[in-house]
């Protein structure tokens, strides 16, 4: 499942994940920084609007959380800690692997709806107490006494008795109503399954909400069923689950005695009449124990289905709470007394639990404004708490309740004024209007004021206009920002990698046939004997030569990278492992837009990822060993990018510990890396230099050296794989500097030609050169069947290059007055010689790597076409060699 | 396709999505003394749900999912008692 607008979806939510990491880096070191936080917000708030554009639910909440947090975070109501950014992170680095996952499967991964509750409810317990679960809250407190609760005594009594049983055992017990939309099939919903998400769930009652049409004119996809549900399941989680549907959603708190009710058959009197005499007796004396075996003696013979058999079985689940109300009990022995009547409970006779008085208006809605606009504006949200509050002073009241009520009320409008950041004038107006009221024992001054707020002009801003229902809150929610979309239109192409790469392969085809221009002139003097044809063609091939190379050069700045794109995740890192390892350092980095090609970029990552990880577990000291050292505590790493003639350079510095020479040599010596007599030979440098020994890096525990180590090799493989180099240069106790020189660009590779095998032409990349001599025959010395010759002192081995490649070799006629050439190339740090037939001329080519069938075949780096039409094969020397 | 339709017999299977309402729906107006075996079933989309409220087809075997089997008692009658009549 993979569409263009899922595809710029996930290249678009990695850009502004890594807009929010670095966000984050900047804020945590300077938490003030009003430009950061904005960005970090802005970053997140699109992802998840972006996010909700797909089905991703797990994806847009976990967003969502973040986005909250940060809010609080913007409005000053968290403090940003160490750990809160880690935190943010964490959810940043979850949101990122998703995004991974969706790019290649299009579907989130399995679990994601777990680790997304988890990682939500995480992120909301960081939320300061009066921040609780916005949106959801709001529109639920508003309507929760709405909630009609008389369809409780149709449930079957079997799960009433089951709630009942969870709800006096401690739990607060909700009563969920959802009618669903008649279109929400479309949109992906499945009540049902949403319903059966809901744990515990003591009761579902599914119905039609509308008779049911002849079979024949039933549409499937219109939705027409409603849902009601007890549970014992906290509020919370109930919001979460239903956030998306939440304008459907009724949810009220329900007082347990609500469920009580008698069913079941009539039954003749006066068998029970002893029984109820006794348990009017027990109730008054609060005998539990009696009375429960009481019940369970008339139990046994009393018919399941009768009346009675039901007030029994509530009977008992009343007395199963660790503390029985008396007026329920008596409640439903008259029922059994009466055996006719109805069920009159005492509204609030003895200490009924305290969710009883809940059934009224459910507690205060809470303030809090995830789509507020702006500084110094009301939010359409605020608008509606203020609403809600209105309507809650207008409710009837129970006698006494005034103060309580008005203290909260008076409390969440105090906090959305903060919240709102509203002048100081509105807090003060507000508190005097409390006070009022207090004194005189009734609303009507802060009434007043909420009125005089909620209509238009009462409030300062413009956009304070409350615009009725749920659009309001929608767009609050998604907080569209109308301008934003157009700026980021900017001038910049993103282009498909491919397309460049076809680009870059004409061009260098151009390329080609261009060079084939001067054997045209060669031919047309020297066959067709016409000189000025020739002069004529050779300055046609100069205009067509400066074409194709400024377009080459243009090209190849298409492929140009800066190395920031390389450089912005280190921030990230050396904070994470400096943190976990107990290290302060500071990471500084130069020369960030530095640029070199994308393909160098990309392949340079991991090297440099082993270098700096390195540095950070090696090379630097812990505080107090630096500062016993007389350092700062703080440790530097410095980043350092910079183009050096036709190479980028790029270096790792740091101020740690440095290399020991004489430990890396003790060290490879115990390894066997090196003998002894080698050991005393080599010089500090070459000793520092062992790291790159592949044998050396992967030996155990070679992180316990005050050097580096682990992984160099892998440096050293990747860096070379580009064509590029690496050095390290050390000063015990001073630091550590790694440089890396890498080619410009990799598309176009220098290569030098030669002749064996009797005229065929192979490539060898100049980087591998050290120098071409000659060699006189008779200075070739064999040691059986090696051949070496010295150079300079040097014994360097003799290979040639037709017997490598398995061509049948020439025969050697003459004496040994005659010189061969020998190629000598530098591969591993090992000289070895070349013999050739002809050195031919050094060029430029572009390097066609092997694909298909010939993918396979080791020994060769590519080919490329040369001219005049031949092929040219490259060596890889490292792998002939 | 989570419906196996027989002669006169439905059986769901695992997780019966939307998509599936309208084939079950179809089935039944044709047969409209089906009876439908809800027993190898995970999960009834809620369009399935309706269908099988607006036309009560007879059900042989509720889910193995107790709670699911619990539900679905409640909303549509139990298979025991349909077999009875």
């Amino acid at each position: 499942m993979s569409t263009p607008l899922l595809d710029r979806f996930v290249s678009e939510a990695r850009d502004l994940l890594q807009l929010a990491a670095s966000g984050l880096l900047v804020l945590e070191r300077n938490p003030a920084d009003e430009a950061a936080i904005n960005d970090v917000f802005r970053s997140v708030h699109t992802l998840k609007g972006s996010a909700g554009l797909f089905d991703f639910p797990a994806f847009t909440k976990l967003v969502h959380a973040g986005e909250d947090v940060l809010s609080a975070v913007r409005d000053g109501r968290l403090g940003l800690t160490s750990e809160l950014v880690d935190t943010l992170l964490d959810t940043l680095d979850q949101t990122g692997a998703w995004i991974d996952a969706i790019a290649s499967d299009g579907v989130l991964p399995a679990g994601a709806d777990g680790l997304s509750k988890e990682m939500t409810a995480a992120l909301r317990a960081l939320l300061p107490g009066d921040f609780g679960t916005p949106e959801a809250e709001a529109p639920i407190a508003q309507t929760g006494d709405l909630v009609e609760l008389d369809w409780l005594a149709g449930l079957p009594e079997q799960d009433r008795l089951a709630a009942f049983s969870a709800a006096v055992g401690g739990a607060g017990l909700l009563a969920i109503e959802y009618v669903p939309l008649e279109d929400c099939f479309f949109s992906g919903e499945d009540p049902f399954a949403l319903l059966r998400q809901v744990t515990p769930l003591h009761s579902l009652s599914i119905e039609a909400g509308e008779p049911w049409p002849e079979i024949d004119n039933l549409d499937p996809y219109r939705c027409v069923l409603r849902f009601r549900a007890l549970t014992t399941a906290p509020r919370a989680d109930i919001e979460a689950l239903f956030r998306y549907v939440v304008e459907q959603v009724r949810v009220a708190a329900v007082p347990p005695p609500a469920l009580i009710s008698v069913g079941g058959d009539r039954h003749e009197g006066p068998v029970y009449g002893d029984f109820v005499d006794d348990a009017r007796r027990l109730i008054v004396a609060g005998d539990w124990p009696a009375f429960r075996q009481a019940i369970g003696a008339l139990r046994q013979f009393t018919a399941p289905t009768l009346r009675v058999g039901s007030a029994l079985r509530w009977l008992e689940v009343v007395l199963a709470a660790p503390d029985p109300v008396p007026g329920w009990l008596s409640g439903l022995v008259d029922c059994i007394a009466d055996g006719d009547a109805d069920l009159v409970l005492p509204a609030a006779s003895g200490p009924a639990p305290a969710t009883v008085s809940a059934v009224a208006p459910v507690p205060p809605p809470i303030p809090s404004s995830p789509g507020r606009t702006g500084l110094g504006t009301i939010s359409p949200m605020a608008i509606r708490i203020l609403e809600s509050q209105r309507t809650l002073l207008g409710l009837p009241l129970p006698p006494g309740g005034l103060a309580a009520r008005l203290d909260s009320v008076a409390r969440t409008v105090a906090n959305l004024l903060v919240a709102e950041a509203r002048r100081a004038t509105d807090s003060a107006l507000w508190s005097a209007a409390v006070d009022a009221a207090m004194a005189q024992d009734g609303v009507a001054p802060v009434v007043e004021i909420l009125d005089q707020w909620l209509t238009p002009d009462g409030m300062s801003a413009a956009d304070a206009m409350p615009t009725p229902g749920d659009q309001t809150r929608r767009r609050a929610e998604t907080g569209d920002h109308p301008g934003g979309e157009v700026k980021q239109a900017s001038r910049v192409l993103k282009v498909d990698q491919a397309k460049v790469d076809a680009l870059m392969t004409l061009i260098g085809e151009l390329v080609v046939s261009k060079n084939s221009l001067p054997f045209l002139a060669r031919r047309a003097e020297q066959v067709h004997g016409s000189r000025e044809m020739s002069r004529e063609i050779k300055d046609l091939h100069a205009v067509i030569d400066r074409l194709a190379q400024e377009m080459q050069t243009a090209i190849m700045a298409v492929r140009m990278l800066p190395v920031s794109e390389m450089f912005d995740r280190f921030p990230r890192l050396v904070r994470d492992v400096a943190r976990k390892l107990g290290k302060r350092i500071d990471l500084s980095i130069e020369g960030a837009d530095t640029e070199a090609d994308k393909n160098i970029i990309e392949a340079l990552g991991d090297p440099l990822l082993h270098i700096v990880r390195n540095a950070i577990d090696h090379g630097i000291e812990t505080p107090d060993l630096r500062e016993a050292a007389g350092k700062s505590p703080q440790a530097t790493i410095l980043l350092r990018a910079f183009q050096e003639s036709d190479q980028v350079i790029i270096e790792v510095l740091d101020d740690g510990r440095g290399i020991d020479p004489e430990k890396i040599k003790a060290s490879a010596l115990k390894k066997g890396v090196i003998d002894e007599n080698c050991a005393a030979r080599l010089t500090d440098q070459e000793a520092v230099n062992l790291v790159f020994t592949p044998g050396f890096s992967t030996a155990a525990k070679v992180s316990d050296l005050s050097g580096r180590g682990v992984g160099m090799d892998v440096v050293v493989t990747g860096v070379e794989k580009t064509g590029g180099s690496v050095a390290i240069t050390s000063v015990k106790g001073r630091g550590t500097t790694v440089r890396l020189s890498l080619p410009l660009s990799m598309a176009v590779t220098r290569v030098m030609v030669v002749e064996a095998g009797g005229g065929m032409l192979f490539g060898i990349p100049m980087e591998h050169i050290a120098e071409t001599v000659r060699v006189h025959r008779g200075a070739v010395r064999r040691f059986k069947q090696a051949e070496a010759f010295v150079l300079r002192d040097a014994i360097v081995p003799l290979i040639r290059l037709e017997v490598l490649l398995g061509m049948p070799s020439s025969v050697w006629i003459g004496d040994g007055s005659e010189e061969d050439a020998v190629l000598v190339v530098r591969v591993g740090g090992n000289l070895i010689g070349l013999l050739v037939d002809h050195f031919r001329e050094g060029m430029d080519i572009i390097l066609k790597p092997f694909d298909g069938i010939l993918s396979g075949i080791r020994g060769y780096s590519g080919s490329a076409l040369l001219g005049d039409g031949r092929v040219l094969l490259v060596l890889n020397l490292k792998e002939l060699l | 396709m989570p419906f196996t339709f027989t002669k006169n017999t439905v059986t769901a299977k695992e997780t019966c999505t939307v998509e599936d309402a309208l084939p079950l729906l179809e089935f039944l107006q044709s047969h409209p003394h089906a009876k439908i075996n809800l027993g190898p079933c995970d999960h009834l989309h809620t369009a399935i749900l309706q269908v099988l409220l607006a036309a009560r087809p007879q059900i042989t075997q509720m889910p193995g999912d107790p709670p699911l089997a619990h539900w679905l008692t409640q909303t549509l009658g139990s298979p025991a008692r349909k077999t009875a009549k």
